[in-house]
């Protein structure tokens, strides 16, 4: 019963993803060690990281600004937890830091969500960006959990191994790990749950009105999204081996704004297109001759680029492109495009087929 | 959502051209099948001449990675790390590619062998430095590596050259002490003194010649600063002064309003440890609060730097401070080694005794020396060349540099006191009033790898055995 067109849409939609797909879990036949560590590990963890920004801002309407400084305390209590150079002397099982760093992340995530909840907008984004630059500061500045220098030389767990000899571990990690946020979240926006954070997004005092308690959900989205933050912190400290308060700096919280607006800050899996798109493309300009010390007019031009001609990011453009082609398969004489799943033109009658 | 119209058909076009683009740059950096296939498509900067028309060039070529910081405080000095690098080459009969020292040179060979550059950059963070060190040695697969700049970009570097051992790693000018007092990584080389052996005799001037005993000092929060306080802290508490207060503003502070209303009145004098370009921020902001800065500071190594005298010259004259440049001297090796750099590089004329030019200079003439000494033999995880560097005596311009048993410089340090403008350029000069000979990184006894790294309390301010050079340790004050 389904049309060609909508076969034909949905194949372009899917196809090149699972191509990616596939050639991310033959990661390590098809890229050099340094490339598959550096780059396409560095990637999926920036994507994680990225996605709690678009969770929040795609779902719930929130864009927040401290997701960078969140995923700095994960990695900081996990580092500081696990035998290091730096930081506080306690010398625990990596795996249990692990979790003190997740449940730690959650716990100050969910505290600063009840803080914020009731901001929105500009308000909201600039309370986040403070939120961000305070974490920034206090583990510049206490330094005996890490000081300018950082925590040096992070005990990991033996499954991850050492990132520079052998990033394979790591990488599957990585690649599994953010498998898991990906299904987790786009199952949680379906649930009731889901859906009352995207009525919320929508409309919030409609949402009053209907006895839903809007703070109280956004605290608790809040949380949730400084538990995926927490994914990226501790992905973060292992791949690295250490942590600073230059991993969290307002540069870095920048870094995680553009690739999700490259990728598109209202898409998912954008956080991790984009992710690609970012790391590829630091790596490649600081090689070349021509471009040298100047590679971030390179990356903030092709960053204008796309703020400019496609809003809606990388994703957006291929959104369009698979509309386009949808409707040159299309058999039926012009009629208005085949619905998606998150629009419906103004006017239009359902379903004409 | 719009829907795809004609208008919107340009814009899917021009976006799709980016996105080809982009997907080009992950084939471009895809490389081969191989763990150690170099990525293709990728370029290096200054390479050597092109198509080995210089006879003297038989040897294989050796890649040398060299990054200082391109991005935050100190990236205003680039241009002097780069221009000291490249002046041994051109001593050898390099020629430099443009006026810009970051564009490297041509014609570099060493021992026979063509040298290729590899340009780097990093930003004062550990992370930016050690992932730009593995970028230039997996990536870029330099045989040696020259840097990092900053001081806790050090120690994270030295502490992943223990990862590599196939390259070589030779310091650009970080100076904290940690790098090789406590990292200790065999294949890591410093031919430059850390931050703490260039305070030497400071505090026994301070306490001996200005009368001090209550000091504040005051230093950027970080492990460079550290180590410099921890220097004047040992030797002026050893000798009977005392560090009422230690002041640590952030690194790239812009406003220290805060910090100059914490130095209490009643102290004889800071010792001022702020770098970068926090010197002239602080300075200036100090002349509109408190009046006249010169009479009661003492500089750490950044003061006398030419590019930040330039800036607050008038305002300092009078002040003394240490480190392993004296910008007076008037010995013909510093001359040719001044003038070489001003000819080579025009806009660095007048920065020869700069800490960054220097030490990067140092840096690539004792690689130079030791890969003539060996032939270029790079061999064996470059056994024969790690002994020759380790084993070097280098005839620097403002003396000779050994290392210790660490891989750590022993050498000079001068007590210079910055003065009236004498030769006539407008900018006030310094005077070399002391020289301290062969300062070894224990700092006279002072500092172990046991000893607690320098960080904001650290070490404790407190009566000790005096270091040999100062006037209570038997030294000719």
């Amino acid at each position: 019963m389904t049309r060609p067109a909508v076969t034909v849409e949905r194949a372009l939609w899917w196809g090149p993803g699972l191509v990616i797909l596939v050639a991310l879990l033959l990661g390590p036949l098809l890229f050099t060690d340094f490339y598959l560590s550096q780059v396409i590990t560095k990637a999926l963890w920036l994507g994680i990281a990225a996605a709690s920004l678009i969770f929040l801002a795609a779902y719930v309407g929130m864009i927040s600004l401290g997701q960078v400084g969140l995923y700095g305390i994960a990695g900081f209590t996990m580092a500081n937890l696990v035998q290091a150079d730096g930081g506080s002397p306690a010398a625990w099982n990596p795996w249990l830091a692990t979790l003190g760093g997740i449940v730690v992340c959650v716990g100050v995530g969910l505290f600063f969500g009840a803080i914020a909840s009731r901001s929105y907008g500009i308000y909201f984004l600039m309370i986040t960006l403070a939120f961000g630059v305070i974490t920034y500061y206090f583990f510049a500045q206490v330094t005996q959990l890490s000081g300018f220098g950082g925590v040096n030389n992070v005990d990991r767990p033996d499954i991850v191994s050492n990132p520079v000899t052998d990033p394979a571990n790591l990488f599957y990690i990585a690649l599994g790990v953010s498998a898991a946020v990906y299904l987790l979240v786009r199952y949680l926006v379906r649930t009731p749950f889901g859906l009352a954070l995207q009525g919320i997004r929508d409309d919030p005092s409609r949402m009053r009105a209907l006895g839903y308690n809007v703070p109280l959900l956004r605290m608790l989205a809040f949380g949730l999204g400084a538990l995926i933050a927490s994914f990226a912190g501790i992905l973060s400290v292992w791949w690295n081996t250490r942590i600073s308060p230059g991993s969290i700096d307002l540069t870095r919280t920048i870094d995680v704004l553009v690739i999700a607006v490259i990728g598109g800050l209202f898409r998912l899996e954008g956080a991790w297109i984009g992710a690609l798109v970012f790391t590829v493309l630091d790596n490649w300009t600081r090689g070349i001759d021509l471009i040298g010390q100047r590679f971030n007019t390179v990356i903030g031009a092709i960053f204008l680029v796309i703020v400019l001609l496609s809003p809606g990011g990388l994703m957006g453009i291929w959104q369009s492109v698979t509309d386009s082609v949808g409707r040159l398969f299309s058999r039926k004489p012009p009629t208005p495009p085949p619905l998606r799943p998150e629009t419906r033109p103004a006017g239009e009658s359902p379903q004409t087929s | 959502m719009r829907d795809g119209s004609d208008g919107g058909r340009l814009r899917l076009w021009a976006l799709l051209a980016v996105l080809i683009l982009a997907l080009a740059s992950v084939a471009a950096g895809c490389g081969g099948d191989d763990d150690d296939g170099e990525a293709a498509g990728e370029e290096t900067t200054a390479e050597t001449g092109g198509g080995g028309d210089t006879g003297e060039a038989t040897g294989e070529p050796i890649k040398i990675g060299v990054f200082a910081n391109n991005e935050g405080a100190f990236a205003p000095f680039e241009g002097q790390t780069w221009g000291g690098a490249m002046l041994p080459l051109i001593n050898r009969g390099a020629t430099p590619v443009s006026g810009d020292p970051t564009d490297g040179v041509e014609n570099a060979v060493i021992a026979g062998h063509p040298i290729e550059f590899v340009y780097g950059g990093s930003d004062s963070t550990p992370d930016k430095a050690v992932e730009e060190a593995r970028r230039l040695v997996e990536q870029e697969q330099v045989d040696i590596l020259v840097g990092p700049l900053s001081g806790a970009e050090g120690i994270a570097v030295a502490n992943y050259s223990k990862e590599q051992p196939g390259v070589t790693f030779v310091n650009g000018i970080s100076g904290a002490q940690d790098t090789t007092l406590k990292v200790r990584s065999p294949n890591f080389f410093r031919f430059h003194n850390d931050g703490t052996q260039w305070t030497a005799g400071m505090g026994d001037y301070a306490y001996n010649e200005l009368g001090w005993r209550r000091v504040v000092t005051i230093g950027d929060d970080y492990d460079f600063p550290y180590s410099q306080v921890a220097g004047f802290v040992a030797e002026f508490c050893a000798i009977g002064g005392e560090v009422v207060e230690r002041l640590w503003p952030a690194l790239g502070e812009e406003d220290y309003s805060s910090f100059i209303a914490q130095i209490p009145d009643d102290v004889d004098g800071f010792f001022l440890a702020v770098g970068g370009t926090g010197t002239v921020a602080f300075v200036n902001q100090y002349q509109e609060l408190r009046g006249n800065l010169a009479d009661n500071i003492m500089g750490g190594v950044f003061m006398t730097d030419p590019v930040i005298l330039k800036e607050i010259g008038d305002q300092v004259v009078g002040v003394v401070t240490a480190g392993m440049t004296a910008g007076d001297s008037q010995e013909p090796a510093y001359l040719e080694y001044s003038e070489g750099l001003g000819e080579a590089y025009p806009d660095l004329e007048g920065t020869a005794s700069s800490v960054f030019a220097y030490g990067y200079y140092t840096a690539m003439e004792a690689i130079a020396q030791a890969l003539e000494q060996v032939d270029g033999d790079l061999s064996d995880d470059h056994a024969a060349f790690r002994d020759a560097l380790t084993n070097l005596e280098l005839d620097a311009p403002l003396g000779p540099i050994v290392l210790d048993e660490n891989r750590q410089a022993i050498m000079d340090n001068f007590l210079q006191q910055i003065v009236e403008d004498q030769t006539g350029d407008g900018i006030p000069d310094v005077k070399t009033i002391k020289t301290i000979p062969e300062v070894d990184q224990t700092f006279g006894g002072f500092f172990s790898p046991e000893t607690p790294s320098p960080d904001r309390t650290n070490p404790a301010c407190e009566k000790a055995d005096p270091p040999p050079w100062t006037q209570q340790g038997g030294g000719d004050g």
